[in-house]
Order: C-alpha cells, then sequence, then structure tokens
C-alpha cells in the first residue's frame, strides 16, 4: 500500500492516455508504431522505458516532443494538452520545458559548427540572455557543469572523443532549464568505461535541479539502479508497468521474463546453465477477452485479460511467500 | 642496473581536467579546403591556366577594343591569312584581322554566358531545392513540375527561346538559365531530404530553431562540397552550350565575338588554313577543362572528410 499512497502524494508531470502512432507509407499500407499506450510520470522521478529494437519506445519519446505525429490519444504535460495542432506559443513552452538527449553522439551534433554555437542554439532561439557576455557566462558555466572547458567552445564537434560529445548533447539540453528530460539510449553508442560517467552526471542534475526523466534503453541492467520506475513495451504496446524493484522481484508479464533473462551473468556457470526464454507471441495462448493494462497490485500494472489476471494471481501469490 | 629509489619520484597534483584537453591544432574549415586544394599539382597548373585565359579575356580585348565589325584590313589581301608568326601569334583571319584579338574577345563573351548563366541556375536551383526538400506540399506540385521540363531538351528549350526573344548576351543568358535550374533544384533536394532527418536536426527542432535557420546553418554547410561540384559542372557545360549554340547560328548575333561563331566560320578552311579553326576550339576546350578541374578539386577539398591528415 505504501507504493500507491506515495504515489498519489506525488505531483503528476506527463500523462501518456490511449496513445497512438500511426505510420502512413501509403493509403493502403499503415503501420502502427504505438497502440493504446498509458503511462504516467510524476515529478521528480526517473521512468524507464524498456524494449526491444522497433518496439515503440523511441517513437514514444518523439510523440512527447512533437517530432512525430500522434494520430489518437493525448500527451498532458503539466495539465496541458501538447500534442496534435498548438499554438506557436504553446510549442515554444513545449520546447522550453522538455528537452531530449539523443542516442549517437557522433550523429546528434552539427558537424559544421561550433561547439558554442551547439550549446547556444536554444539561448538564441529563445533569446535567454541579456547581452553577448551574459551568453558566453551561460555556455562557459554550462560546459563546466558538464566537466568540459570553456577552451572547447571554438573546437569542432569531431574534435571530441564519444563520451565528450553527449556531455555537449547534455549541456545543450540543461542550458534550456526544462523540466522534463527525454533520454533517448543515452549511453547505448557509449563505451561502458564512461556509461557510468554520464549516468553520475544525468543523477547529479536530477538532484540539483529536481528534474523529471523519460530514460529509454533497449536493457533492464542498465536501468535497475538508475530509474524509479519501469515500463516494458514490445510490439508497440505496454505490458508491463511497475516500480523498478518490484518489476525485478515479480516480473509477471512473460515479455518481460525473456527481457530479464537476456541480462547476462557474471558467473560463467550460471550464465551457462541458463535456460534461454524466447518470447513468442504466437506460441501464447492468447485465448478470451480483450487484453488490458490492469493493475494487478498497487503500482504494478500488466497487460492481460481476466484468464490471465487467475494466472499471474497464483504466480504473485507464490512469489510472495517465499 | 640501478635500483628505483624513493626519492626519485614527486607527489603531483590530480587534474580533473587534464583528460579532458584537446591537444590536436586547431581546426579552421576555410584553411583545410585550401591546404587540401593547393596539394593537388594539377590543380594549381589548372589554376594557372583558368586564371591566365580568364585574365588574359578580361584585359586583352580592352586593349585591342576588337569587334567583328571593325575591319581595316578587308581590302588588303597581304594581311590576310598569315600563318601565327612572331607579330601576329595566333596569324590573321580572313579580313585581316588578328586571330589573337578574336579569340580572347570571344572567350571574353562565352565567359559572361557561362558565369552569368551558372550564377542564375545555382542561386535559383540552391533556394528552390532547400524549400522544395523540407516542404511536402512543395514537393507534390514541383516534381510534376521537373518531370514535364526535365524532359524537354535544355537545348532545344533555349533555340527556340533565342528565336522567339531575339539573338544577344542577355536573352542567351536567359534562355540558358531559364530552365537550367531546376535540375540543380532537383539535385538539391535530393541531398535536402537525406540530411533533413538526421538526428541533429531533430536535436535543432527540438531546441525550437526555425526552419530557415536549419538551412543557414544545418543543412547549407554539409552542401558546399555538393554545390562546388554543380557550378564546377555548369561552367564547362553553359561554355560549350553558347559555343554550340553560336555555332549554328542561334548563340549570339553577329556583333558580339564568339568563339562559336569563329569555329563556324573557319571549319570550312579546315584543309587550307587550319590554325583558324583549331585554334578556337583548342582555347575553348582549354578553358572547359581546367575550369572543371579546378572546380572538382575544390569541390573535393571542401567536402571535410578529406580533411584528415
Amino acid at each position: 500500500m505504501s507504493v500507491n499512497e506515495t504515489m498519489n502524494e506525488k505531483e503528476e508531470l506527463l500523462s501518456v492516455e490511449h496513445l497512438e502512432v500511426t505510420f502512413n507509407n501509403s493509403r493502403k499500407h499503415r503501420f502502427r508504431a504505438v497502440k493504446d499506450a498509458n503511462f504516467k510520470i510524476y515529478k521528480g522521478e526517473t521512468f524507464a522505458l524498456v524494449g526491444e529494437s522497433g518496439s515503440g519506445k523511441t517513437t514514444i519519446a518523439r510523440a512527447i516532443i512533437r517530432l512525430n505525429d500522434t494520430s489518437a490519444g493525448d500527451i498532458i504535460f503539466k495539465g496541458k494538452k501538447i500534442n496534435g495542432k498548438l499554438s506557436a506559443e504553446d510549442k515554444k513552452w513545449v520546447q522550453r520545458n522538455i528537452q531530449m538527449i539523443f542516442q549517437d553522439p557522433a550523429a546528434s551534433l552539427n558537424e559544421r559548427a561550433t561547439i558554442d554555437y551547439c550549446v547556444s542554439e536554444g539561448l538564441y532561439n529563445f533569446n535567454l540572455f541579456k547581452d553577448e557576455a551574459d551568453r558566453e557566462a551561460k555556455v562557459d558555466q554550462a560546459l563546466n557543469e558538464v566537466g568540459l572547458l570553456p577552451e572547447h567552445k571554438s573546437r569542432y564537434p569531431h574534435e571530441f572523443s564519444g563520451g565528450q560529445r553527449q556531455r555537449v548533447g547534455i549541456a545543450r539540453a540543461m542550458i534550456m532549464e526544462p523540466e522534463f528530460i527525454i533520454a533517448d539510449e543515452p549511453i547505448s553508442a557509449l563505451d561502458v568505461s564512461i556509461r557510468a560517467q554520464v549516468l553520475n552526471l544525468m543523477n547529479k542534475f536530477k538532484e540539483e535541479r529536481g528534474l523529471t526523466y523519460m530514460f529509454i534503453a533497449h536493457d533492464l541492467s542498465v536501468v535497475r539502479y538508475f530509474a524509479d520506475r519501469i515500463a516494458v513495451i514490445h510490439n508497440g504496446r505496454i505490458v508491463e508497468v511497475a516500480p523498478s524493484d518490484v518489476l525485478f522481484k515479480y516480473p509477471l508479464h512473460p515479455y518481460t521474463h525473456s527481457l530479464l533473462q537476456a541480462v547476462p551473468m557474471p558467473d560463467p556457470q550460471i550464465e551457462k546453465a541458463k535456460e534461454l526464454v524466447i518470447y513468442d507471441e504466437s506460441k501464447r495462448d492468447l485465448s478470451g477477452p480483450k487484453p488490458l493494462l490492469q493493475e494487478i497490485r498497487p503500482g504494478h500494472f500488466v497487460f492481460m485479460n481476466d484468464r490471465e489476471r487467475d494466472e499471474y494471481e497464483k504466480v504473485l501469490e507464490h512469489l510472495e511467500q517465499q | 642496473m640501478s635500483t628505483l629509489q624513493d626519492d626519485r619520484f614527486t607527489f603531483q597534483r590530480a587534474e580533473d581536467t587534464a583528460s579532458e584537453h584537446i591537444a590536436a591544432p586547431r581546426y579552421s574549415y576555410w584553411k583545410s579546403v585550401f591546404r587540401k586544394f593547393f596539394s593537388s599539382k594539377l590543380a594549381i597548373a589548372m589554376l594557372i591556366l583558368a586564371g591566365t585565359i580568364i585574365l588574359l579575356s578580361i584585359f586583352q580585348p580592352m586593349i585591342s577594343g576588337y569587334s567583328p565589325r571593325i575591319t581595316p584590313n578587308i581590302n588588303r589581301p597581304e594581311m590576310k591569312y598569315i600563318r601565327p608568326n612572331s607579330t601576329y601569334w595566333f596569324g590573321t583571319d580572313d579580313k585581316g584581322n588578328s586571330l589573337f584579338d578574336a579569340v580572347w574577345a570571344g572567350t571574353r563573351s562565352s565567359l559572361i554566358v557561362a558565369f552569368a548563366a551558372t550564377a542564375i541556375s545555382t542561386i535559383v536551383g540552391v533556394a528552390v531545392g532547400m524549400w522544395w526538400g523540407f516542404s511536402k506540399k512543395v514537393d507534390v506540385i514541383m516534381i510534376e513540375v521537373y518531370n514535364v521540363i526535365a524532359n524537354i531538351p535544355t537545348l532545344l528549350i533555349a533555340m527556340i527561346l533565342v528565336y522567339a526573344i531575339g539573338s544577344g548576351m542577355g536573352s542567351l543568358i536567359f534562355a540558358l538559365s531559364v530552365t537550367s535550374w531546376i535540375g540543380t533544384a532537383y539535385f538539391i533536394r535530393v541531398q535536402v531530404m537525406i540530411i533533413r532527418d538526421r538526428e541533429y536536426n531533430l536535436a535543432s527542432r527540438c531546441l525550437g530553431t526555425p526552419t530557415w535557420k536549419i538551412i543557414t546553418h544545418n543543412v547549407l554547410p554539409y552542401l558546399i562540397s555538393v554545390i562546388m561540384t554543380i557550378i564546377s559542372r555548369d561552367v564547362p557545360g553553359f561554355i560549350s552550350y553558347e559555343v554550340f549554340l553560336s555555332m549554328v547560328g542561334v548563340g549570339l548575333n553577329r556583333d558580339i565575338p564568339s568563339l562559336g561563331q569563329m569555329i563556324r566560320d573557319y571549319s570550312p578552311y579546315l584543309i587550307s588554313t587550319p590554325y583558324l579553326f583549331w585554334i578556337p576550339v583548342a582555347v575553348s576546350a582549354v578553358i572547359s577543362v581546367s575550369l572543371y578541374i579546378v572546380g572538382q578539386t575544390l569541390a573535393d577539398a571542401s567536402d571535410p572528410r578529406t580533411h584528415m591528415v
């Protein structure tokens, strides 16, 4: 019950309701990338969206930040609908308050612009500085906060290492002073040795500024300690949402099981003995009424129908007794 | 072998920022472009050749004051058909005029037409191509316009236009550039579509950058080498168009000296006085080739992927 109570106390920052994103290649050929997605993100938490490549997690992120059009459903940010048609003023408000950290630091910086321009691009667009000296001071501070040096301002992105570039990407987002940050696999293109550096940096900003993160990842091991709540997405559909310790303790949906299984074990004997679960929807028993994302325990949602609910109840009771 | 003693070590302050320094020398785009360009000996030779021809064609006609209408030696048979010698470097023609004067005056006309037509079709083509690549609505219309115009030969349109509006420098430039920009625009449209949805442009959109600023700051700098390639292909192309149209008699009028007219006028002398035919042909070929090689080398040099040392 405690989970539920703290959830209710928390302020809702973003809520996604019945979101659907469709790509129309032609009139006949339509592809539903996101199907009926529902989740809420509370202020100050780190919400992770985990799924395999092509599952629609980046599409959800891009729909929130208005890079992709939505075909149905609502995205509510601070009580305001932000998908669909918006006035220029509201668009600016969304851009000011929601920022994104991109996956590939090599591709997400303009190679023909100096770091100075890359970092101050948002300042120019929103006139967030009084004069040239103020802008320079802001850029210096932003670079300093991510551990880069003022002398880097006149350099070009190709002169930096992957980790440094990703920090430039973070500085560029942070200088806008947003409330909500979408991090689209920010560490998956980085060397393992500097992943922790970037995660620590993100945590530092979260503590200092009370930021809210939506963290997208393709494997669960990364988000285990970083995220407060995890949503598992498969084939455009959210199959399980739970606080991260609950998800690791009581995984219910078979797809979550197979994702957990995919995390490699450091012990070679356990790793060898591990039985791989490959999730195949066509082999599942899908009989019964149409499944929906339902709450099985407070704060723990699973995509299921009533028949599956009974099965999961039994599994849960069994696990809780242990 | 000496043993290592403790007193040979000293404490150093740990510096967190030490690993952040970049040791490489500062990168400057244009400096690298010129370094790369001047590393090619062929390009330097061609630049000197093209530069010499351009300077000659600017200044030599000013000194000589050559015009096809002024023929002081027309009644002096001893002045006609003098083979190239130390006084008349390129010899004299059928009217007793120095071919040296005539050739540079003709080259000047060709170069003016070529550079003006290239400038118009590149500026219009790049501007329209950017708009075309970014807007889906414009794309629907423009692709049909392109399909129609691209399937009519440029030469045919140019010839009919010159017939219709009369020959002359201005009308030839208009006739050559009136449809050729669409090829440039289509080329730019494809490039824009490739670059448009790259992650760094999405990042700019997230930061609220307006489209025109994305074009000038994110897309145009990436297309410098592509635009250079277009220019280096267009200039020799327009030179040969001008020469060809003047040769078939629909290019420049008879008051304006032109390499094409010379080639047409002197083709009957191919056996008797071949220099009258071959010198204008050679000059037209040399200027086209040298400008093309200079342009292509500059296009390669302006691609930062070639800047790696």
